[in-house]
């Protein structure tokens, strides 16, 4: 399936947040409920539409735990946009915040539009983090912000489209340079999605479009 | 002559890709053919052809590694190399078989087994991806038809019945056998498909209580432990072939065109110094002697450089694997093939004393180039405290190629942590437990033991 744009996403933030969930909630449509650790970075896509045009989002969920930030942060480069994601339930994944935005700033082009993501909004009753604070952050961040609970997906399809329309937007105002693929954005092949450089891709294309993973 | 000496090593590190390809005599008539095997990841790795075209990223190189558990929760991680070729040429290969038996025979009991054994293959490949990529999808295929050939007699010497050779002489020749055929049938397909290039090939075969690996190439196998490191393997470089090939070469002298020497000298030999004496040695000979230089000592020596950029006639840094028959030296267009082996050095261990800590890591040059074998056992050792059993060999492999690759450091080069240049070469590597191997082992011998003997 042909696409006019693909953004590369990056989710980022503490272990256990949920970053997993949310993708496999927005890609797949459902939840997992035991928690499979992340090993370095795994990807998922899906494609939306914007203002009449197909967008792929190709997402990279990246491990949280600390083992693993050599390898992830070498991937904040190249994406156009970030969800940061911390858990409500659990206050010191607020308060790390800080440590991975200025890791995801110092890492990505300056460009980059982030998403706060406070999740499991679903947790009322076990809630540590107001959602006040959430927004303060993002507001003293300069980010875009949302309460989402990959387990009954509320708010998910509106954080990953939210944050697309962001960098669409940013596009129609000529802040991205759509031709540097290093900013994350890729104009799309507009015709077949069978590569011909690929040696031999015979058949090969047909597990593309629509969601995958 | 110096310069040309400089040339062929320059060339032979910085463009070998290009010229390997561009020596083929037939090339023009070559190139309309279709390649044998479509370029893929392995096959375990489930990449859909979105996620191959993301593994492919040359700026990022993202670490890929299974999404499903593999068997006994074998550790794999690989990623692609900075940019010198379009595609990841390495290639990796895990395979369950059986070997498998039942004999009715008349007014007796019937013969009946099952040996089964888990084959792990790593293929580096080099001058495109189809060498290795034959050997990822044909070698276990030939190797189950050489095990077939001799289960019997391996059936045999497990239960204690007296054969002619033991099961270790009957496994490592179906590997030896099975290497060289392999090599072979790239050789068959030259004139049918598109030039296949070359690749290094390691296996581990686990198979009756013991691990069986065999290297033809420069990946190496390595068992890690808490306090202990076991090679597998030896590295099949011209430097360390020397030997070998200058053997070879002093044997058949024609095989060196009219531009090389199989002759060792303890310095380049300049035409200023003729008629001066030089040290050398024979190729045979272990010490050194003098003699008088000649206009015939100014070739080239069959084997330049060292380490890491040692090469057999200038051109090719790796003396065991399969393909490259059409390789000829960069600059002289002597065939080199003949000073290659597709032979592997293989080696046996015993599984009944592994302990829980120890893993086999196979990987290519891409990861031993820049994490040696302590670094390796460190980074294995810190993922048992931090993971359960499912993850840890898993992320031990992604933290091994993450360790080899680096990070890059201002948009243009891979650097380790201690600043020092990172791999940027393809990486591939198995961090498979051995304790499982051992285990499953022990119960196949006595459900055996119960049943049959």
């Amino acid at each position: 399936m042909s696409y006019a744009y693909l953004f590369k996403y990056i989710i980022i933030g503490d272990t256990g947040v949920g970053k997993s969930c949310l993708l496999l909630q927005f890609t797949d449509k459902r939840f997992q409920p035991v928690h499979d650790l992340t090993i370095g970075v795994e990807f998922g896509a899906r494609m939306i539409t914007i203002d009449g045009k197909q967008i792929k989002l190709q997402i990279w969920d990246t491990a949280g735990q600390e083992a693993f930030r050599s390898i992830t942060r070498s991937y904040y480069r190249g994406a156009a946009g970030a969800l940061l994601v911390y858990d409500i339930t659990r206050r010191e994944t607020f308060n790390h915040l800080t440590t991975w935005l200025e890791d995801a700033r110092q890492h990505s082009n300056s460009n980059m539009v982030i998403m706060l993501i406070g999740n499991k909004s679903d947790l009322e009753s076990r809630r540590e983090v107001k959602k006040e604070e959430g927004e303060a952050f993002a507001r003293e961040h300069g980010l875009v912000f949302m309460e989402t609970s990959a387990k009954t997906a509320a708010n998910v399809e509106e954080a990953f489209i939210n944050t697309a329309k962001e960098i669409y937007e940013k596009i129609q105002e000529g802040v991205f340079d759509i031709n540097n693929e290093a900013n994350g954005i890729k104009i799309g092949p507009q015709h077949s999605p069978t590569n011909p450089s690929l040696p031999g891709a015979g058949g090969q294309g047909s597990s593309q479009g629509g969601s995958c993973c | 002559m110096l310069n040309r000496f400089k040339n062929a090593v320059i060339g032979a590190v910085g463009g070998f890709e290009t010229n390997g390809l561009a020596l083929n005599q037939d090339l023009h008539q070559r190139s309309s053919l279709s390649p044998k095997f479509p370029y893929a990841r392995p096959h375990f790795l489930e990449l859909d052809w979105e996620q191959m075209q993301i593994s492919a990223d040359h700026r990022l190189r993202p670490i890929i590694h299974p999404s499903q558990s593999l068997a006994f929760n074998t550790g794999y991680a690989e990623c692609i190399n900075a940019g010198k070729s379009k595609w990841n040429e390495d290639q990796a290969v895990l395979q369950q078989g059986v070997l498998t038996k039942l004999e009715l025979v008349e007014n007796s009991p019937p013969v009946k087994y099952d040996i089964p054994y888990s084959y792990y293959g790593i293929f580096d490949g080099h001058a495109g991806v189809g060498a290795a990529l034959c050997a990822a999808n044909q070698l276990h295929h030939i190797l189950h038809e050489k095990l077939v050939d001799a289960q019997d007699d391996i059936w045999q010497d497990f239960i204690g019945k007296t054969v002619s050779k033991p099961r270790d002489l009957l496994i490592i020749g179906a590997l030896e056998s099975g290497f060289r055929e392999m090599d072979q049938l790239i050789a068959e397909d030259r004139n049918k498909y598109q030039s296949a290039g070359g690749c290094t090939a390691l296996v581990a075969l686990f198979i009756l209580g013991k691990l069986y690996v065999a290297n033809a190439g420069d990946s190496r196998a390595v068992i890690c432990s808490t306090n202990k490191i076991i090679p597998m393997s030896m590295d099949f470089t011209p430097e360390n072939e020397r030997d070998r090939i200058r053997q070879l070469a002093e044997e058949q002298p024609a095989l060196l065109g009219k531009e090389f020497t199989f002759r060792e000298y303890i310095c380049q030999p300049k035409s200023v110094d003729l008629g001066k004496p030089i040290m050398y040695r024979d190729a045979h000979m272990k010490g050194w002697a003098y003699k008088t230089l000649q206009t015939e000592d100014l070739k080239m020596p069959v084997i330049t450089g060292q380490g890491k950029r040692s090469r057999v006639m200038g051109t090719i840094g790796v003396t065991r694997g399969f393909g490259d028959h059409d390789l000829l030296a960069v600059h002289q267009k002597t065939p080199i093939k003949p000073f290659l082996s597709p032979h592997p050095e293989v080696q046996v261990h015993k599984l009944i004393d592994v302990t829980e800590k120890d893993v086999l890591v196979m990987g290519t040059d891409g990861l031993w180039d820049v994490v040696s074998c302590s670094k390796a056992a460190e980074v294995i050792g810190k993922q048992f405290d931090l993971f359960s059993q499912k993850e840890r060999y898993v992320s031990a492999a992604t933290c091994l190629v993450g360790s080899a690759r680096g990070i890059l450091v201002n948009d243009h080069s891979w650097q380790l942590k201690n600043e020092k240049p990172a791999s940027v070469d393809d990486i591939s590597v198995f961090v498979i437990p051995l304790f499982p191997y051992r285990d499953a082992y022990l119960e196949f011998k006595s459900k055996y033991t119960d049943v049959d003997l």
